[in-house]
């Protein structure tokens, strides 16, 4: 197997490969913090979080200044002023939604970036097809076999461990299809070998499975099996129950706050995660998405509270790490009979991390006069999303051949980052 | 008289003699292809070892006792009887006697499963909720509501027919005689893969398996190909059910009569006025911007035929969509019934079949969104007006073009023989393909009767993939499944949501694909949870499998236990490692120790858990009276004993992995 990795071949961690079972803790931590020799010391580690469901942009981050958006929109309507939902005022042009104020700090600060009128530029309105376009990165190319995030893993030019790249989802996203290994995990509390209500005998099975790996003659077994087992030890599963979020740094009880937390764990024990990904639904709001309270307020509320829980909890390890968001589409700028709104084009996403140039909005877009939306309807999409996606990775990750990250593509990365 | 009848009959005889033997002479050349003669003895191979390698690649898993049948059928015969697929299959019968999607028409499973938005549409319409409250959403009373309106109508929750469609999937895998079939299902599923995760194609991916995979596993590549292509959930799914053209004649006329034009005004109207309804603007744009899509063009000929590199270019993909415009659905099965149905009122369908209409099924073939103009793919002109022809001359071309049978053959002998099967092997096999014009049945019976098949480098040289490795646990231990939904459950834990892989180009037929940390881990818990019984609604008599004779030490029972779970391999060295854990860790005194301890309940320990820690005390309490020896024989009792760990180990092992 060329392209896996040599996983702790190190002195420090051959301790783990030796001891069955229980590695103390401490002793886990003094290794994983004193011991490991780079590239693993303090990797960057990108996060990229999909609202799956195709997110109101022009709610979430509103042209409010532009009149024809209250036309476009009258029930649906907001903007700074009290009686119209009291949304934090951006920059005098675009409002950020209430929900969303965990960001209004973030974006002062200059950590927050808002990219607004992203987009694919295959205007395919179907849930299945945008995102399955824009995980593949290939916006006209549904055979990609591969996802952008699993490129991006293959052009990061070193070794890494089992953790390198993880999703915190039940089954493979699009996103990391492709060579390189990525492992899925709801809850990291699985990663051992469980008997439930049992656990002498779950010791006594890990330890034949340990025997029994080790002397099997398959290689690809063999070598997996032995980072399976070392993984396993690296992540002490008291450590992960037990994990305390520091920093004062309180996650939202919910899906995405949870996988959220589970990713704050995994960078702190600092293992080598280098890509991230999560993913948050909800955002299909074609009935009564309501204004500033609602569903979509509720939806934006968790969204927001969840990344601001993360990027506190982050503490002294916010400089490795950067966040980025993305949805397939946005929705149109009329409302629909429903109160709610349908399928659109652009959409805006965040981008959060100390090399972010933040504090902006960034966007070409002109107004919402008819004749600027794309057929007579939708905010026309005038950032490329591989634009944004490759620009974080670029330069977040240090990788510098767009040409596999995104093939088919010629553009150039958005400047949002400060390097 | 008498004479002229004797002549008569004479030469009905010499024609008949003559006729039999040019049948003969046919049957033979054509025996020949399909003469089965497997080289395993010069292999190497005993009987019984090649028994087990054929099982181990045709079927999801030696059930016990296969490899003993295999070899009193004949090796030969048995793959013949599974070639010829006839076998009875009542034990599947029974278990799918109870799933009532399996036999509907895509129409009536529309009919019956309609999409959640279109029950919330039907709700609102009813009046039954408030389209301000739809989004209190998950309230008790409004889940009520919606469940007493769907019942009014019969209609059922999609999950319901994708849990059915996942379950058939488990049951066949598990429990079907015709193996090779579920095999080769499995296989072509794969090669040809749509997905649930598209919602649009989700409703037909039931009646595509069953109807355009199921029966042409084994026939001609150019009718699996041509039954793929022209089923809706392989129109939807790659979007070629979208992919129009107006330039022909049809629409010309339509373009320039009054109604068309009025139409035309009407929907730009539509599209200019800022109050116009939303869902008629989304309508007529979709409309206005239809046209050429080159989604399934591409994939035909990169995933389906001749392979990345077999040799087309991006003109010869945009000329094979070209071709492929108007290939459709059957308007009833779509948004357009009324429409369609009003449409026929004014017409008829002999006339419509005059213009070049073509209705098969559920496919459609609308000639007046078919481009008419002349093409050239892959160098072959195809002249003007070819109509819907012109599309099945394509999947012709492709089924039988040389870089197709490189590319199928590849595909075949990675699957069955090794994950890299040699040069030789797969020119031989492309040579079959095309001397048969694409049967499969001759390609795989090639592939048997080769040297390569039952090489060394081939035995256990596959992995199992997370639905190959759940099925043969079933097999292996006679498991009796009640909720094949759970097995469905593991397959996602272990890597492998299968009807759900997003790409058209299906799970990668690869070993490192498979086996990464977090799935290796999920099997080995797989196996674990399967033997002891910890996955709801299955059953397993582990005792039942070594005729109830119980093995004297955990020694033993992990020899005997291997030897049933995994038939002609040699264990030796993990019996030997496994065997020398056992004592370093005193594993028998510490189960001694765990059974004489006070039972400490924790709090995730279940009344389950209890109840075995019970019966190890009293199965040593038991023993102590009877034998002096204090040997802990936690075996005996049920399936949560030492046995069913070491059935569990064997499961999770690697060799159990490899196949």
């Amino acid at each position: 197997m060329v392209n896996r990795r040599i996983f702790m071949r190190n002195g420090a961690m051959a301790l783990f490969a030796a001891g069955l079972g229980g590695v103390p803790s401490f002793v886990a931590r003094a290794a994983n913090n004193k011991k490991i020799i780079p590239p693993y010391k303090k990797n960057k580690t990108m996060v990229c979080i999909f609202q799956r469901g195709a997110m109101d942009g022009l709610m979430a981050v509103s042209p409010y200044a532009d009149p024809n958006l209250k036309i476009l929109r009258p029930s649906l309507y907001m903007s700074p002023s009290a009686n119209e939902g009291k949304m934090f005022d951006l920059d005098g042009r675009f409002g950020l939604h209430p929900g969303l104020a965990a960001f209004d700090p973030l974006f002062r600060e200059g950590r927050l970036a808002i990219v607004h009128g992203v987009g694919s530029p295959n205007n395919s309105r179907s849930h299945f097809d945008a995102q399955d376009y824009m995980e593949a990165g290939t916006p006209f190319n549904k055979g990609t076999a591969s996802g952008w995030l699993n490129r991006a893993v293959g052009l990061l030019g070193h070794e890494g461990t089992p953790f390198r790249a993880v999703s915190l989802t039940s089954a493979l996203p699009r996103s990391f299809y492709g060579d390189n290994e990525a492992l899925a995990i709801n809850n990291l509390q699985d990663f051992a070998i469980q008997m439930r209500g049992n656990p002498m005998a779950a010791n006594i099975a890990s330890k034949s499975f340990e025997q029994l790996y080790d002397v099997t003659s398959s290689q690809l077994l063999n070598k997996t099996g032995k980072e399976s087992f070392d993984a396993m030890k690296m992540l002490n599963s008291n450590d992960i129950k037990n994990y305390q979020p520091t920093n004062g740094a309180v996650y939202p009880n919910s899906a995405l706050g949870n996988s959220l937390k589970q990713i704050a764990t995994l960078i702190k024990m600092n293992i080598g995660l280098e890509v991230a990904f999560a993913e948050v639904g909800g955002w299909d709001t074609h009935f009564n998405q309501g204004t500033a309270n609602g569903s979509l307020a509720r939806n934006l509320k968790d969204f927001s509270d969840s990344i601001a829980a993360f990027w506190k909890d982050m503490d002294a390890h916010q400089d490795e790490v950067t966040l980025m968001t993305m949805t397939e589409f946005g929705r149109t700028a009329h409302q629909n009979g429903t109160g709610g709104t349908d399928h659109g084009r652009a959409s805006c996403l965040f981008v959060l991390g100390n090399d972010v140039a933040g504090g902006k909005v960034y966007n070409n877009i002109k107004s919402l006069a008819i004749q600027d939306l794309e057929d007579g309807r939708d905010l026309p999409v005038t950032t490329d999303f591989r634009s944004v996606f490759s620009a974080v990775a670029d330069s977040h990750l240090k990788i510098n051949d767009d040409k596999k990250l995104f093939p088919e593509w010629n553009g150039t990365g958005l400047k949002i980052m400060k390097s | 008289m008498k004479l002229q009848r004797m002549f008569m009959c004479f030469s009905a005889g010499f024609v008949f003699f003559v006729f039999s033997a040019f049948m003969q002479l046919n049957n033979n050349s054509k025996n020949e292809k399909y003469a089965l003669h497997f080289p395993y003895k010069k292999m190497g191979l005993t009987d019984r070892q090649a028994a087990a390698h054929i099982l181990s690649r045709f079927t999801f898993g030696a059930k016990p006792n296969d490899v003993d049948a295999v070899v009193n059928t004949g090796i030969e015969n048995w793959f013949q009887q599974q070639l010829d697929g006839k076998l009875a299959d009542d034990d599947v019968a029974q278990r799918l006697a109870s799933y009532d999607a399996l036999n509907l028409s895509n129409e009536k499973i529309i009919a019956t499963y309609p999409r959640q938005s279109e029950i919330l549409r039907l709700a609102i319409k009813e009046g039954i909720i408030n389209k301000d409250s739809v989004n209190k959403g998950n309230k008790p009373e409004y889940k009520q509501q919606v469940k007493a309106l769907m019942d009014k109508y019969g209609y059922k929750a999609p999950q319901e027919l994708y849990r059915q469609l996942i379950n058939q999937k488990i049951i066949r895998a598990a429990y079907g005689n015709n193996q090779l079939h579920e095999v080769l299902t499995d296989f072509w599923f794969n090669h040809f893969n749509v997905s649930l995760t598209k919602e649009q194609c989700a409703p037909f991916i039931l009646t595509y398996e069953r109807d355009a995979i199921r029966p042409n596993v084994l026939g001609n590549f150019e009718t699996i190909l041509e039954a793929t292509a022209k089923h809706p959930a392989m129109l939807e799914y790659l979007d070629n059910a979208t992919s129009v053209s107006n330039d022909n004649d049809i629409a010309r006329k339509q373009r320039n009569s009054v109604a068309g034009q009025r139409a035309e005004q009407r929907m730009d109207e539509i599209l200019n006025n800022p109050n116009a309804n939303p869902l008629q603007k989304q309508i007529a744009a979709g409309k206005k911007n239809q046209g050429l899509n080159e989604n399934y063009a591409r994939e035909i000929m990169e995933l389906h035929t001749l392979g990345v590199d077999g040799g087309y270019t991006q003109k010869d993909v945009t000329e094979v969509a070209r071709a492929l415009t108007g290939w459709a659905l059957n308007p009833d099965l779509t948004f357009a019934k009324q429409v369609a149905q009003k449409l026929m009122s004014f017409t008829t369908w002999d006339k419509m079949a005059k213009q070049g209409f073509v209705k098969e099924g559920d496919f459609f073939f609308a000639a007046n969104k078919h481009d008419q103009n002349e093409k050239i793919i892959l160098g072959k002109k195809f002249s003007m007006g070819g109509g819907y022809y012109e599309g099945m001359e394509v999947i012709k071309m492709l089924a039988t073009h040389p870089s197709t049978a490189k590319f199928i053959c590849k595909k075949l002998a990675i699957r069955f023989v090794s994950d890299n099967p040699s040069q030789e092997l797969l020119d031989n096999l492309s040579k079959i393909y095309l001397q048969t014009k694409g049967n499969i049945k001759a390609v795989i019976i090639a592939m048997v009767n080769s040297d390569e098949f039952w090489g060394k480098d081939a035995l256990r040289e596959k992995i199992k993939s997370p639905f190959e490795l759940a099925v043969s646990s079933i097999r292996a231990t006679n498991a009796d499944v009640q909720q094949p939904f759970q097995v469905f459950n593991w397959c996602v834990k272990m890597g492998q949501k299968f009807y759900y892989y997003q790409a058209p180009t299906g799970f990668p037929d690869k070993a490192s694909y498979w086996i990464n940390t977090g799935a290796l881990l999920s099997r080995m818990n797989f196996g674990l949870a399967f033997a002891t019984q910890k996955i709801p609604g299955i059953k397993i008599n582990l005792a039942a499998l070594n005729n109830n004779h119980e093995p004297e030490s955990i020694d033993a029972a992990l020899v005997t236990y291997s030897k049933i779970l995994l038939p002609e391999r040699n264990q030796d060295e993990n019996i030997k490692r496994l065997s020398q854990l056992i004592k370093e860790e005193d594993v028998e005194k510490k189960i001694d120790n765990a059974a004489n301890a006070n039972v400490v309940v924790n709090k995730d320990t279940n009344a389950e858990d209890e109840t075995i820690m019970m019966n190890k005390k009293e199965e040593k309490a038991a023993l102590n009276k009877k034998n002096a020896k204090p040997i802990t024989t936690a075996y005996v009792q049920g399936n949560n004993s030492t046995i069913a760990q070491v059935a569990g180990i064997i499961i999770g092992s690697p060799e159990f992995q490899r196949r």
